[in-house]
């Protein structure tokens, strides 16, 4: 403890320097930028200013990157509350309920909660990343093939929690994004499925121009038909704060976001997209007016932000502690750490202290000036909504394309966006949701490759997933989820659906 | 605003543009003349990405125009070669490839399908760094040789498994080489890069794994993983204990190289000038401190004799290609 403190206080001294004071807050700053724009989130961010820390120190090079990764995070949710646009992948939850809450006129409560809950999230993470990362880098090394089928099973019944709509409706939607993930290359054998000579299609269809274009598109669409142009809000300066309930509602969810995104980040290649909907879901499960979910609950917007920050700082873990790769963006800060010398690896944290307990200082302090940064912003973000639509929405049209075009340099990516824009709308017509579309497409791929790395780890056999602990119980508690889920199908069930359903006749 | 636009001032602009969009026809003399591209088909961060940039850097300088490294990643790096292989063949569009260049074509043919690209659509440039895999298993194995492992591979034949970077990859395919050679069979496990790969014998998940030597060195000086052999004709320099599988009397030899490409219908002087600039990047000093951090080693080759070296490379990759087939999948059975 007297030694972690003592450490930290190193740390603390890197961190304060000026230099690497200045390179947190330009971090924050791109990061924001980045997650704002539609589609370019943290890894392409990342990737795009690697080349630019080439002349700095380690240090400093390494505190810039989790300062435009953590940025991007928070800074995704500002055009999904505005917009119902994702900037990132991860803040696809965020579109439902902060942009519904955009509607009632309480887009400024519901960036600050977000900014508040991020700031949380990241602080309380890091607390845990500096105290328990070996052991918890150890637990999350764990997790294998099958341990990760389990917990996708698990992601797939989140699935049924989704839509605030008809249950068959919102599975049909996850089964259309499963389907949409079965494209590309058959991971065990190297078969291309459905790709009809696109070697783009390969890869499978990815998840940023799915999300840009289910949800960004799509909205642009349906407000470009509607027959009178939504009214141009005008924000006032009070409304900008969250209120006392609001800040109430949210409490719980912060916190239990920043667990689950956690522990979800601490687990190698797992998405931070996956916490968010798992977040989402559960404060539904536990809220006592799940009805109000994708009508504006904050509660909706504070648990998916908290927990795609604090699933950034579980990413980290990982990587700081034992030199694994945990991720995309990990293996990109990694290969920043070698360009300058440092090889990451298990003795890291003994080899270069003022490296690691000054990246520990650096986001708590990376933390505050996001919040700093961001609180001010909000008042800022919300007068573009008073943009007439007629400038605003081909505006954002261009950023939209300019976004996923940059992602990986990919007019094909721009097609797809395209495509899933005029899905979305037609889905939007019919009254479906959306959201699982994007988790289905998200789990597809993994799940399939875990499923397929585990059957040919045991030859075949069904018996690891009951084998191995941490699998078996994973999917006691999925199949309890499950059972619990069919309750309501039961005769006599006053599930909400069926309140909400009698409140709907009765209008 | 309107007005503007009849002010002769925009007319002279026009002519200006016109003449600037023809200047590289006429000064096909002076390559190069604009900003070249060099295109990465893999992630950033990854072996292809560090050494391109190193390099980049450097011969913009020896150049005097810009060299913008671009990563058009997909499809195991078959999206990047296949756009340098049919782009415009006048030495703007460059490739930095792997040796993965030459499994693709294969594997294509393997599911007869329409080719991304075919090798003969590009011609080499030079040989920047070739790095050999090293074959390492979890340090809690009993296994402390090569022969102590083909002996307990031959006694649970397909039991022991090893992790890849996906099908047909790099480490697929060296793993494979040695299995081959030593009569062997192992379990395959591809998971999506190396990194997870890695990931997967670090958590235990796997037995073994071949990989470069920058990568797993930390882990194996932390007494997690061991290593057993390695691909290249020498010692690695950094693991001076570790012996060849050609020490070991396995005659295979395997290298994760990096490589300048340009398509093949590159006029010849272009070829020159760039193959002038790559011999002067990898002498400078600035290129070799570079590579020394990322800690992979420079063997370059200029294009006669990296083209009688990539002839071979291919030939051996294509035959092991070959003999794996089509993957069977284990758990159809």
């Amino acid at each position: 403890m007297a030694e972690t403190l003592q450490n930290l206080a190193l740390g603390f001294s890197v961190a304060f320097q000026p230099t690497v004071l200045l390179y947190a807050f330009v971090g924050c700053l791109i990061g924001t930028l980045v997650g704002v724009l539609p589609g370019v989130g943290p890894l392409a961010g990342i990737s795009l200013l690697l080349p630019a820390t080439f002349g700095l120190s380690a240090t400093t090079a390494i505190v810039l990157l989790a300062g435009i990764y953590y940025g991007a995070m928070y800074g995704g949710s500002t055009t999904s509350i505005l917009m119902r646009i994702p900037g990132e992948a991860a803040s696809v939850v965020t579109c439902l309920d902060g942009y519904a809450m955009t509607r009632l006129g309480r887009a400024g409560p519901a960036l600050g909660i977000s900014a508040f809950g991020s700031y949380i999230a990241g602080t309380v993470s890091v607390v845990a990343l500096m105290f328990f990362a070996p052991p918890l880098a150890r637990f999350a090394l764990r997790f294998g093939p099958p341990e990760y089928t389990a917990l996708l099973v698990l992601g797939l019944l989140v699935l049924g929690y989704m839509g605030s709509g008809s249950m068959i409706k919102s599975l049909a939607m996850a089964v259309l994004g499963l389907f949409f993930g079965m494209i590309g290359i058959d991971p065990m054998s190297g078969f291309f499925r459905f790709s009809y000579g696109i070697v783009e299609l390969g890869d499978g269809i990815g998840v940023v121009p799915v999300a840009v274009g289910l949800f960004g598109i799509a909205e642009i669409l349906a407000t470009a038909g509607q027959e009178t142009p939504p009214q141009v809000q005008k924000p006032r300066l009070r409304d900008l704060l969250p209120s006392r309930e609001e800040w109430r509602a949210s409490f719980a969810p912060i916190g239990r976001g920043t667990v689950v995104g956690f522990l979800i980040g601490l687990i190698p290649g797992s998405a931070h997209i996956i916490s968010t909907f798992v977040s989402y879901a559960l404060e539904r499960k536990l809220s006592k007016h799940p009805e109000r979910f994708g009508q504006g609950a904050i509660e909706g917007v504070a648990g998916p932000e908290s927990a795609n920050n604090a699933a950034v700082c579980g990413a980290f873990v990982p990587m700081l502690a034992l030199g694994v790769p945990s991720g995309p963006v990990p293996a990109v800060m990694m290969a920043a750490m070698m360009i300058h010398g440092v090889s990451p690896g298990p003795l890291l944290i003994q080899q270069q202290p003022e490296l690691f307990w000054g990246f520990i200082a650096s986001m708590y302090v990376g933390n505050v000036v996001l919040l700093i940064l961001n609180l001010p912003l909000v008042g800022l973000f919300v007068n573009l909504l008073r943009v007439p639509y007629r400038i605003l929405y081909p505006s954002i049209l261009l950023f939209c394309v300019l976004g996923v075009y940059a992602v990986n340099s990919s007019v094909v990516d721009v097609w797809i966006m395209t495509f899933m824009g005029l899905l979305g709308y037609l889905l939007h017509k019919f009254d479906f949701e959306t959201a699982p579309v994007v988790l289905g497409v998200v789990l597809a791929p993994m799940l399939e490759m875990s499923l397929r790395q585990s059957l040919a780890m045991s030859h075949g056999s069904y018996s690891i997933f009951v084998g191995r602990p941490i699998a078996a119980t994973m999917l006691l508690v999925a199949f309890t989820l499950l059972v619990v889920g069919l309750k309501p199908l039961l005769p006599h069930g006053t599930d909400w659906r069926k309140r909400l359903g009698l409140a709907d006749r009765s209008e | 605003m309107k007005g503007l636009w009849r002010h002769p001032f925009y007319l002279f602009g026009f002519f200006f543009v016109l003449l600037a969009s023809w200047s590289p026809v006429v000064a096909q003399e002076q390559y190069p003349s604009r900003a070249i591209q060099m295109i990465v088909p893999f992630p950033p961060g990854g072996v292809a990405d560090l050494t391109a940039r190193p390099v980049a850097a450097t011969m913009e300088k020896i150049l005097k125009q810009p060299v913008v490294v671009v990563n058009k990643t997909g499809a195991a790096g078959a999206v990047g070669m296949s756009f340098v292989a049919n782009s415009k063949p006048d030495g703007y569009t460059t490739l930095m490839a792997l040796s993965s260049i030459s499994i693709i074509p294969e594997a294509d043919k393997l599911f007869a399908r329409k080719p991304a690209y075919t090798m003969d659509q590009l011609i080499p440039i030079a040989l920047i760094s070739a790095d050999p895999t090293i074959f390492v298993v979890r340090a809690d194995h009993p296994w402390k040789s090569v022969k102590e492992f083909v002996e307990a591979a031959k006694k649970r034949p397909g039991e022991i498994s090893y992790s890849s970077s996906g099908v047909y990859g790099t480490l697929h395919m060296a793993t494979e080489l040695f299995a081959h050679a030593a009569g062997i069979q192992l379990n395959h496990i591809p998971y999506s890069g190396a990194g997870p790969a890695l990931t997967a014998i670090l958590g235990g998940h796997v037995d073994g794994l071949a990989s470069g030597p920058a990568v797993i060195a930390p882990h194996i000086k932390a007494g997690k993983l061991r290593p057993l052999a390695g691909w290249g004709a020498k010692r690695v320099a950094a693991l001076p204990d570790v012996p060849t599988f050609k020490e070991l009397g396995y005659d295979i030899e395997f290298y994760i190289w990096a490589g300048l490409f340009v398509p093949t219908a590159t006029p010849a002087p272009v070829v020159k000038t760039l193959r002038d600039a790559v011999r002067q990047t990898v002498n400078s000093a600035e290129f070799k401190t570079a590579m020394e951090k990322i800690e992979t080693p420079i063997a370059y080759l200029d294009a006669p004799e990296f083209q009688k070296f990539w002839d071979k490379d291919a030939k051996m990759l294509a035959a092991a290609v070959k003999r794996i087939g089509r993957v069977e999948i284990q758990e159809a059975k």
